[in-house]
Order: C-alpha cells, then sequence, then structure tokens
C-alpha cells in the first residue's frame, strides 16, 4: 500500500548549498538573506538578492521551490528591513516566505496577498485555536509546528485544522520555547528571535587546556569536552553545569533530531511536510542528510520501511534522538 | 592534536629540511588562482577581509596566514606556527582541511567529532568556513586550468597520483594498526578489568544499601 508523499523541505545558507540540495532531491529549499530577517544571521551565510533570483531559477528549472524565511520579529520602530524582505520575496517570485511576527504577516498579507504564507516554527503555534487564528486572519497556508509534540498529538492537531502542517526531521534541537526563548540574549544582549544568531560566534570563545576544550558564551563557561568527546554546538541549553554538587547537562545533551524511522508514523498522522533544520551547515552535510531523507520518502511512499540512515557523524554530538516525538521519558 | 598516521604526516617529515619561503611561489599561485577563479569567497568574508587567519596543518612542518583580502589577498607559509599574529586559528589533518576546502566534509561536524579546533575570533572562522564552503573550489581542476592544453594528460598524472596516495594511505593504516594491535589487546584487557571491578563495586553498594536500615 502506497502512502500520500510527503513533501521535503532542506536548508540551503548558501547558493551551493541550494545546488546541493536540489540536486540532492530536495522538494523545497528553504532560505533567508543576510541580514537580521531570518534566524539564521551568521557571518558568511545567506543569499543577496542576485543569488536569491539565480537560486530560484535554478530550483524552479528542476522542480523545485524556494521557501524565504523571514522569521525574526522585526525590531521596535525599525520594521522596514523586515517589509524589504518581503516585499523583494515577492518581487523575485518565491514559492512561500516563512514568517512568525502577527504585524509581518499583515504587512505581507495586505501588501502581496498573492504570496504565499508559511507560519514559521518561531511563532510556536501548537494547539488549535492558535492555528486557526493565523489561518483566518493571514490566510496561512501551512503551519511549521514546534518541536514539542508527540506524533499522537500532531495527528490529533491535524484533524482539528484545515491547513497544511510542517515538521522538522532532522537536525539541532531547541529546548520546548521556540521564538520565546532568551537564554542567549541574556547571555550575549544579542536575541535570537530580533538579531536572528542564537549564540553569536561574536559571544563565542575556545579555549584548549591541555587535557579538555572549554566553550565559552560571553562571561559564561557553557562546556569542557575531554580530549576526543564529541562536542556540540556553544549554546546555553547544551551547557554543562553544576547543580545539586553534580554536573550534568541540565538542559538537553548535545544531541541531533532523527525521524528517519518514524516517517510512515509522521505521513499517517496527516503531516503535508519534513523539514531538515541546517542553514548554518556545509554542503556536504545538505547533500548526504537530504539524500539519505529522499530515499526514505520515497521508500515510505512505495510502502516500504524506510532503510537506516547513518547520519550520527552529521549529528551535534555524534548523538540522535526522536525528542519529544515519542516522548520517552515520560 | 594528535595527527593521523598518514602519506601527509610522512611528507611532512621529509619537508622538515625544505625552508617556509620556499613555499611561496607555489601557495602565492595557488591564491591567485582561487582569487580569480571564486572572488565570491572574499566577497562573503564581509566586514572580515581584513583579518589574519592562521591555517594550521597538523601534520604539515609549516602553518599558513591568510588574509582573506579581496584586493590583495595573502597567503603565507610560516614554520614556526606564530599564533600571536593571527586573529583566528584553525587546525586539523591538511586532508581533513582540504575536503573541507572542497565542501567533501561538513566543518561542523568535523567539530563534533573533534578533528577541527579552532582558536580565537570565532566570528571570523565562521564566516571563512561559510564563505569557502559556499564557493564550490575545485583546487585540481582550478590548478589544472592553468595547464591549457595540457591539462588532460595532467588530470591523468593527478588521478594516478590521488590512487597511488589511497593505496598508500590504506597501506599506512594497516601498519599502525600492526603496531597498535599489541598497546589495544592490553587496553581492552583494562578495559574489562575495570568493568568488572564497576560491576562488583555497584553490586557491593546494593547489598550494603538492602542491609541499612531506614530512618524513622
Amino acid at each position: 500500500m502506497t502512502c500520500p508523499s510527503l513533501e521535503l523541505v532542506c536548508p540551503a545558507g548558501t547558493p551551493a548549498a541550494l545546488r546541493s540540495a536540489v540536486d540532492a532531491g530536495a522538494d523545497c529549499v528553504y532560505l533567508g538573506f543576510r541580514d537580521e530577517t531570518n534566524a539564521r544571521n551568521f557571518p558568511g551565510l545567506n543569499f543577496n538578492n542576485r543569488e536569491l533570483a539565480e537560486g530560484l531559477d535554478y530550483a524552479h528549472q528542476r522542480g523545485a521551490k524556494v521557501l524565504v524565511a523571514i522569521n525574526t520579529y522585526p525590531e521596535a520602530g525599525n520594521p522596514g528591513p523586515w517589509y524589504r524582505a518581503v516585499d523583494t520575496a515577492a518581487a523575485l517570485e518565491a514559492d512561500a516566505v516563512i514568517l512568525a511576527d502577527i504585524g509581518l504577516l499583515d504587512y505581507a498579507t495586505t501588501t502581496h496577498p498573492g504570496l504565499r504564507r508559511h507560519l514559521s516554527v518561531q511563532a510556536s503555534a501548537s494547539n488549535p485555536e492558535a492555528i486557526r487564528f493565523y489561518v483566518e486572519n493571514f490566510d496561512v497556508k501551512r503551519v511549521v509546528l514546534p518541536r514539542v509534540l508527540t506524533v499522537a498529538e500532531i495527528a490529533a492537531l491535524n484533524k482539528q485544522i484545515k491547513v497544511e502542517t510542517e515538521v522538522f526531521v532532522f537536525g539541532g534541537l531547541c529546548v520546548m520555547a521556540e521564538g520565546r526563548c532568551a537564554l542567549s540574549s541574556y547571555a550575549t544582549g544579542i536575541s535570537p528571535n530580533k538579531n536572528g544568531a542564537c549564540s553569536p560566534a561574536s559571544h563565542v570563545h575556545y579555549e584548549d587546556e591541555g587535557d579538555r576544550l572549554v566553550s565559552k558564551l560571553g562571561d559564561f563557561t557553557i562546556n569542557a569536552f575531554d580530549t576526543n568527546e564529541p562536542a556540540g554546538y556553544p549554546t546555553l541549553c547544551k551547557g554543562r553545569f553544576m547543580a545539586g554538587g553534580k554536573t550534568s547537562y541540565l538542559f538537553e545533551e548535545p544531541t541531533s533530531l532523527s525521524l528517519g524511522t518514524m516517517l510512515p508514523e509522521l505521513a499517517e498522522a496527516g503531516v503535508t511536510a519534513l523539514k531538515i533544520e541546517g542553514r548554518q551547515r556545509g554542503r556536504a552535510y545538505v547533500a548526504a542528510v537530504v539524500q539519505a531523507f529522499r530515499q526514505a520518502v520515497d521508500a515510505v511512499h512505495a510502502g516500504q520501511t524506510p532503510p537506516l540512515m547513518n547520519l550520527e557523524n552529521f549529528s551535534e554530538g555524534q548523538q540522535e534522538t526522536t525528542g519529544v516525538y515519542e516522548k520517552t521519558w515520560r | 592534536m594528535t595527527p593521523p598516521f598518514s602519506p601527509v604526516l610522512l611528507a611532512g617529515m621529509a619537508l622538515y629540511p625544505v625552508p617556509a619561503a620556499m613555499l611561496q611561489p607555489a601557495l602565492s599561485a595557488a591564491l591567485l588562482i582561487i582569487h580569480r577563479s571564486h572572488p565570491d569567497v572574499f566577497e562573503r568574508m564581509g566586514e572580515f577581509t581584513g583579518s589574519v587567519i592562521l591555517i594550521d596543518p597538523i601534520d604539515l612542518p609549516y602553518a599558513f596566514l591568510l588574509t582573506p583580502d579581496g584586493r590583495a589577498p595573502k597567503l603565507v607559509a610560516a614554520r614556526n606556527h606564530p599564533t600571536n599574529e593571527a586573529d583566528a586559528v584553525i587546525r586539523g589533518p591538511l586532508l581533513s582541511l582540504l575536503d573541507m576546502l572542497e565542501g567533501r566534509l561538513d566543518g561542523d561536524a568535523m567539530f563534533f567529532s573533534r578533528k577541527l579546533e579552532i582558536e580565537g575570533d570565532t566570528e571570523v572562522v565562521v564566516a571563512l568556513r561559510n564563505a569557502v564552503d559556499g564557493a564550490e573550489i575545485d583546487l585540481t581542476a582550478d590548478i589544472l586550468s592553468l595547464f591549457g592544453p595540457f591539462a588532460g594528460p595532467a588530470r591523468v598524472a593527478v588521478k594516478t597520483a590521488n590512487h597511488v596516495a589511497s593505496l598508500a594511505s590504506r597501506d599506512l593504516q594497516t601498519l599502525a594498526d600492526a603496531l597498535l594491535a599489541p598497546s589495544m589487546a592490553r587496553h581492552d584487557a583494562h578495559d574489562a578489568r575495570l568493568r568488572k571491578i564497576s560491576d562488583k563495586l555497584g553490586d557491593m553498594d546494593k547489598r550494603t544499601r538492602k542491609r541499612r536500615p531506614e530512618k524513622s
């Protein structure tokens, strides 16, 4: 028996990564501009207008779509850069914009009604009432669900809403406060939700202490890795801290989400699209992960068991989890 | 960081008597080719074009100081690993650094597996990593493009050299495994013994807890 085909939404931080994603079988590529309007505002990353236009051409010629993430919250009194990003995406005929802020959704709806709108994970809409609000007011066509729901909860939610849902299936994980986390902002003064950079590289330092590697964010020591111990991102949520006389990962371990084995359940739960995290990653990551998920999605569509992926080497801390989708800790 | 036992390590030892200055013409030529073929690398460096990055292949007796200035980029070989002259340092085995340069390896994955070390200004390193990854650099093709009508035979020569290097790498790994086998056997035996002791201690701890009277 075949399942409905799941759409594969893949990350691109550079034009080269976009081409790698499309060549590896992405149905959609999502990307951002080179500024604070997107949540991966890192040095050397992202697209200027010319690169977006070329990327759209490349993707469209091969049957793939391009979604533009404008998913940070505009700075109070300075919505200009965010409005311009929406205008540019519309002018260049992007297939959709991924937005989180209500004001920006309103701007896009009234200024560019023909531009398809997706609700970003950063909006953290996780219940039918919240999702209906965005659909009714801004005609949102797809909602990217925050990583707080089990597959059973996603299935129940999909029965109560009339809009496409997209879920993350691979890559870095945040603590369960997407769009609302202030840990990095507290430590650095730079907000992931407004400036687009969690643990900005300008505030990250590594110190080699001979037998261990110490990572710091601003004035905070986040972790210390023994020689040859797999490392993780220098984010506070994945820091190792001392509490009650014991040093441990208080929030979450450096681990990547990997739902390769759960794709049939996600298809059954009525999910439309699968998202791979990692616009900050290199094209080797993009090519390998997209290719593995392309095979898995095609296998599920054909009613077969998805093959094992062997993507541990690309995972943070070289560990994988099914995270909240199974919620095994309950 | 310990270098892997590889043909590069042996070549590095053989290169030891060669002064860094002798590498300079080849380095400058390679940088010129990259600068001409991939100007986007330098454009993507943005505000960091004036930064100095020390690239330190741990299996060579040299390190390289890179200034990714779009107008006048510089790549200088140095023998004494001058970290104090650099804003940031990237350290790893030469072949891994080349794989990263050509987009075959993901920088984050290398960092997670501890095959890559960075020091200094992390922002400069991140900018360089992203700029290089986005450029689709193919060093062999770029250099072969200089050979004009001789590019074909040169490509065959490079392919043969790569094949020989791959065989040498495999043979050296076999040799390393053979040399390390007695130590690894001792290591495994110690591990097994430690596990037994640890299990025994765990059992003793459980028994002691059972015997301990509960507080009223």
